[in-house]
Formats: C-alpha cells, sequence, structure tokens
C-alpha cells in the first residue's frame, strides 16, 4: 500500500484512539493553563484546573501515525473499499458515543 | 491579545463554514444545465477546489481555538459552571470532541478528494463532506451561542 493509502487508516486509528484516550484518559502530557505549565502523561489538577485535550490529541495522533505506518507496508488489496467507507463511519461512530457519554449534560 | 485571537479565529471560521457549505451542496446537489440562480450557481460550484482552502482553513480555525482555549478554561467555563448553565457546557464539550475528530479526519479527506477523482470514492467523499460540515457548522453555531451566554442567560 502507498503512503497516500494508509491515510484512511490513520482516521480510522485517530477516531478510535482519540474516544479511548478521552475514556481512559490516556493523555501523552497535561497542560495547566493556570500555572502555564507542561507535564508528562496525565497529572492530577495543580492550582486550577488541569487540560488533557492536548495529550489527548497528541496520543491519537502518534498512535494513529504509527498504525498508518504499519498499514502502508502491507500490500493493497479488496480491504481498500472497506477501508474507504470505515475512515467516515468510524468517526462518526466516535461522535455518536461522545453523544452519548456527555448525555448528562443535557439530560439536567 | 485573547480578544483579538478570538474574532481571527470567528473570520477564520466564517471562511470556513462558507467553503465547506458550497462544496457539501456542490457535491450532495450538483446543478446540471444552466445555472443563472443564486441557489442555482451555488449548486453549480466545483466542489474538489475548495478541498485544500477547507483543510487549511480548518487547521488555522483549529489551531486558533487551540490556542485560545486556556483562556476559555479558566475563564468562561467557570462561570457557565457557577451559572449552571449544563447544556451551554456540554454543547462546548462536544464541540471539542467534534473539532478533534474532524482533525483526524482531514487526511482521509484529503485522500478522497485529491485529483484525479477516484469514481469509486465518490461516496466515501461525499459522506466525510458532509460530516465535516456537521462539524464545523456545530462548531461554529456554539462559539456563538457561548461567546453570547452571559447576555441572553445572565
Amino acid at each position: 500500500m502507498t503512503a497516500a493509502r494508509s491515510l484512511p487508516t490513520f482516521t480510522i486509528a485517530f477516531a478510535i484512539l482519540y474516544l479511548l484516550s478521552v475514556e481512559f484518559n490516556w493523555a501523552l502530557f497535561t497542560y495547566h493553563p493556570a500555572l502555564e505549565e507542561f507535564g508528562l502523561l496525565a497529572q492530577k489538577p495543580k492550582d486550577g484546573p488541569a487540560m488533557y485535550w492536548y495529550g489527548w490529541i497528541a496520543t491519537s495522533a502518534a498512535g494513529a501515525f504509527v498504525i498508518a505506518a504499519a498499514a502502508s507496508r502491507v500490500p493493497a488489496g479488496s480491504a481498500s473499499r472497506l477501508r474507504s467507507g470505515l475512515a467516515w463511519a468510524v468517526p462518526l461512530a466516535a461522535m455518536l458515543a461522545f453523544v452519548y457519554i456527555l448525555r448528562g449534560y443535557f439530560t439536567k | 491579545m485573547i480578544i483579538a485571537l478570538l474574532i481571527l479565529h470567528g473570520l477564520l471560521a466564517v471562511a470556513l463554514l462558507g467553503a465547506i457549505t458550497h462544496q457539501t451542496i456542490g457535491v450532495w446537489l450538483p446543478a446540471h444545465g444552466n445555472a443563472e440562480s443564486f441557489v442555482g450557481r451555488m449548486r453549480a460550484v466545483t466542489a474538489a477546489s475548495y478541498a485544500n482552502a477547507i483543510i487549511v482553513l480548518y487547521l488555522l480555525t483549529a489551531t486558533l481555538g487551540a490556542i485560545i482555549y486556556p483562556a476559555y478554561r479558566l475563564n468562561v467555563r467557570v462561570v457557565l459552571e457557577q451559572m449552571q448553565l449544563y447544556w451551554q457546557n456540554g454543547a462546548f464539550e462536544l464541540k471539542e470532541h467534534f473539532v478533534t475528530l474532524g482533525l483526524g479526519m482531514l487526511p482521509a479527506y484529503w485522500y478522497f478528494w485529491r485529483q484525479p477523482l477516484a469514481n469509486e470514492l465518490a461516496r466515501a467523499r461525499a459522506v466525510m463532506t458532509a460530516l465535516l460540515a456537521l462539524i464545523i457548522w456545530w462548531s461554529f453555531v456554539v462559539g456563538h451561542v457561548l461567546n453570547n451566554v452571559r447576555g441572553f442567560e445572565s
């Protein structure tokens, strides 16, 4: 598979990893905005809120990059149509999962 | 400085909204024959020509959003929580996650729209564009609601 053909794989992996990162707080780093400090991995809040969003993106992007790079070494086959479909279906499923996870905000 | 960045973020979002809306209409409701009306000309746009601009605008808008996000986290979200504005807080949480999923979709989006357009990717291209349009519209509306929230529910 060429590098360009592995881009849908990146998208699929990114959506799954991002959902998992948020759910299990797999932040590669934490930002403490009140202190303007970064810390490695998920840390507890210090003197104000902790922001994990940047760390979740970093975790997901790094993981998806590795998976897409590995997928680019697999010969292109009949799975390419499936991969194209999953490239929109998996992010859509992740969006619906976030709506479900955050439903409490809309039912209070 | 944050206000200036917020305004720039909003202006880029307007450009992005226009581009993705034109592309989505162009790909889902293409015009056939001569397009003379306003709507007809909108449907007649060359959808593919928007792809790179949408990627650049999405990246710029999201980057600016990420830069101003700490100020929101420290100064706005706390107020929303104190005012018990739950759905507004939830709407922003959804925006945050939708925008991130959209970022991850951009590589596949670029691949689906790269020239020459592949016929076998037409469905994926159309659905991916519609999903990005949904994300961008949601983010735009939520951003505006939160920007004005203290004016209408305080």
